[in-house]
C-alpha cells in the first residue's frame, strides 16, 4: 500500500449461498492506473464491482476506497427513465450546466433527438446518454460494467479515448468488458 | 433533489393522477350507492372519507421505488455523497405534495358537500393532510419491504400500523362533531407524524439497501 493507492483490497471472498463466487482475492489500484476485471459469464465480476462501490458487503476480507470524491459509476442499469426527454434525463443527472455538455452531444450525434423519449430511442442511442454521466464526471474514480456494448465504432473510440485521457490526468478507472478495447490497464482475472 | 424528484413524478401522470382519481371516484360513488336521504348521508361519509384516503394512498406508492429499483436508479442514488435517508424524505415528500395535498383538498370540498358544514370541513382539512402524510409514510415502509415482489400488496403488509389513526380520526372526529377541543387529537397525530418522518426514512433505507445488496 502506499499514498498514491486509491482503492485497496484484502483478501476479500464471497459467495452466495454455498457456491462461492471468487476468495482471497487482493487488488491495489493507484490514482492515473485502469483496472480490467475479467472473467466468463456468471465468474461475479459484477459482484466485485458492487463489493468495490460499497452496495455489496464481501463475505471475508477488507476494502478501503481513498476517493474523497463521488464514485462515476456506469452498469447494466442505465438509470434513464424512459417516459422522459433525452433532455429531461440530462436534467435528471444534473449535467444540464455542463459546459461540455454540447460537445458530447455533437460527438455522440444526439444533439438532434433532445425532444425524443428515451423509450423511443435506439438501445445504443440509450448507451450513449448514459454514457454522458461518465463523460462529465467530476469524479476520481470511474467504473464501468461492460461500457461498450451497444456501441458503435465511433462512440467505442471515442470512450476509449476519453478513458485514456483520464488516465493521463490521474484519474483511476476500473471496467469488465468482453469486448477488445485499448486501454492500458491491469488485469485481474476472476477464476470460474 | 426535490426539484428532480418533482420532474419525474409529474411526467408520470398515472402514478399521480392515478391515486386521486381513485379517491374522488370513491368519494362521488358514495352517495350513489347508498339510499340514506340527504341529512343522513355524512353518518356513513366520514368512515368512507379516512378509507378513501388510505386506499389512495396505499396506491399512490405503488411503484415509488420499483421503477428506480429496476433501472438502477437506486444504486446512483446509494452511491452518491448524501444521506440515503433524505432522499427517501423527499421522494415521500414530492408525492405527498402531488397526491396527499389534492386529496385533502378534495376531502375538504367532499365534506363541505355532504355536510353543508364549513366549520366542520374546514376543521376535516389538517385531519386529512396529517394523515394522508401518515398513511403514505406507513405505506412507503411496506412498498419498500416487497420490493422485489413489484405489488401493491407488499404495502398491506403495514395496513395493521395505519389502524390505530383510523381510530384517531375517529375519536378526533366525534370531537368536532360534539364541539369538543379537537385540537388535542390533532396534536397527536402531529406527534406521531414527527416520530414516523424520521424513523420511517431510516428504515426504509436499511430496507432498500439490504435488498440492493
Amino acid at each position: 500500500m502506499n499514498n498514491n493507492s486509491l482503492i485497496v483490497a484484502e483478501n476479500i471472498g464471497y459467495k452466495i449461498n454455498e457456491n462461492k463466487l471468487f476468495h482471497r482475492m487482493s487488488f491495489n489500484i493507484n490514482r492515473g492506473e485502469a483496472l480490467h476485471i475479467k472473467g466468463s459469464n456468471g465468474s461475479g465480476k459484477s459482484t466485485l464491482i458492487r463489493i468495490i462501490l460499497g452496495i455489496t458487503q464481501p463475505v471475508k476480507g477488507v476494502i478501503e476506497n481513498k476517493s474523497t470524491k463521488e464514485i462515476c459509476y456506469l452498469g447494466h442499469k442505465n438509470a434513464l427513465k424512459s417516459y422522459l426527454t433525452l433532455e429531461d434525463n440530462i436534467n435528471l443527472m444534473q449535467l444540464n450546466n455542463n459546459m461540455m455538455l454540447n460537445d458530447y452531444l455533437e460527438k455522440l450525434e444526439l444533439k438532434k433527438y433532445k425532444d425524443v423519449t428515451v423509450s423511443n430511442l435506439s438501445f445504443g442511442q440509450q448507451k450513449k446518454l448514459a454514457l454522458l454521466r461518465v463523460f462529465l464526471n467530476n469524479s476520481d474514480l470511474i467504473i464501468l460494467d461492460e461500457p461498450f456494448v451497444g456501441l458503435d465504432d465511433n462512440a467505442h473510440l471515442e470512450l476509449t479515448t476519453f478513458l485514456n485521457n483520464e488516465l493521463e490526468k490521474n484519474k483511476s478507472v476500473i471496467f469488465t468488458s468482453h469486448i477488445p478495447c485499448n486501454i492500458n490497464s491491469k488485469i485481474i482475472e476472476i477464476p470460474q | 433533489m426535490f426539484r428532480l424528484e418533482l420532474l419525474k413524478l409529474r411526467k408520470k401522470t398515472r402514478s399521480w393522477l392515478g391515486p386521486i382519481l381513485v379517491f374522488w371516484l370513491i368519494m362521488l360513488a358514495y352517495p350513489l350507492t347508498v339510499e340514506f336521504l340527504q341529512d343522513k348521508l355524512e353518518i356513513g361519509f366520514f368512515s368512507v372519507l379516512w378509507i378513501a384516503i388510505l386506499i389512495s394512498m396505499m396506491l399512490a406508492t405503488e411503484d415509488i421505488f420499483t421503477e428506480d429499483f429496476n433501472d438502477g436508479s437506486l444504486e446512483q442514488t446509494l452511491i452518491k455523497n448524501l444521506s440515503f435517508s433524505i432522499s427517501i424524505v423527499t421522494k415521500i415528500f414530492t408525492y405527498w405534495l402531488l397526491i396527499g395535498l389534492p386529496i385533502s383538498i378534495l376531502s375538504f370540498i367532499f365534506s363541505l358537500g355532504t355536510t353543508e358544514d364549513f366549520l366542520l370541513s374546514i376543521s376535516i382539512f389538517p385531519l386529512a393532510i396529517i394523515s394522508s402524510y401518515i398513511f403514505l409514510n406507513l405505506f412507503v415502509l411496506g412498498n419498500a419491504l416487497s420490493l422485489n415482489k413489484g405489488s401493491v400488496l407488499g404495502a398491506l403488509v403495514t395496513m395493521p400500523l395505519a389502524l390505530p389513526v383510523l381510530i384517531v380520526l375517529g375519536k378526533g372526529l366525534i370531537a368536532i362533531q360534539l364541539n369538543i377541543n379537537f385540537l388535542s387529537f390533532i396534536f397527536l397525530l402531529l406527534g406521531s407524524l414527527s416520530i414516523i418522518i424520521v424513523v420511517i426514512p431510516v428504515v426504509v433505507s436499511y430496507v432498500i439497501k439490504a435488498h440492493l445488496e
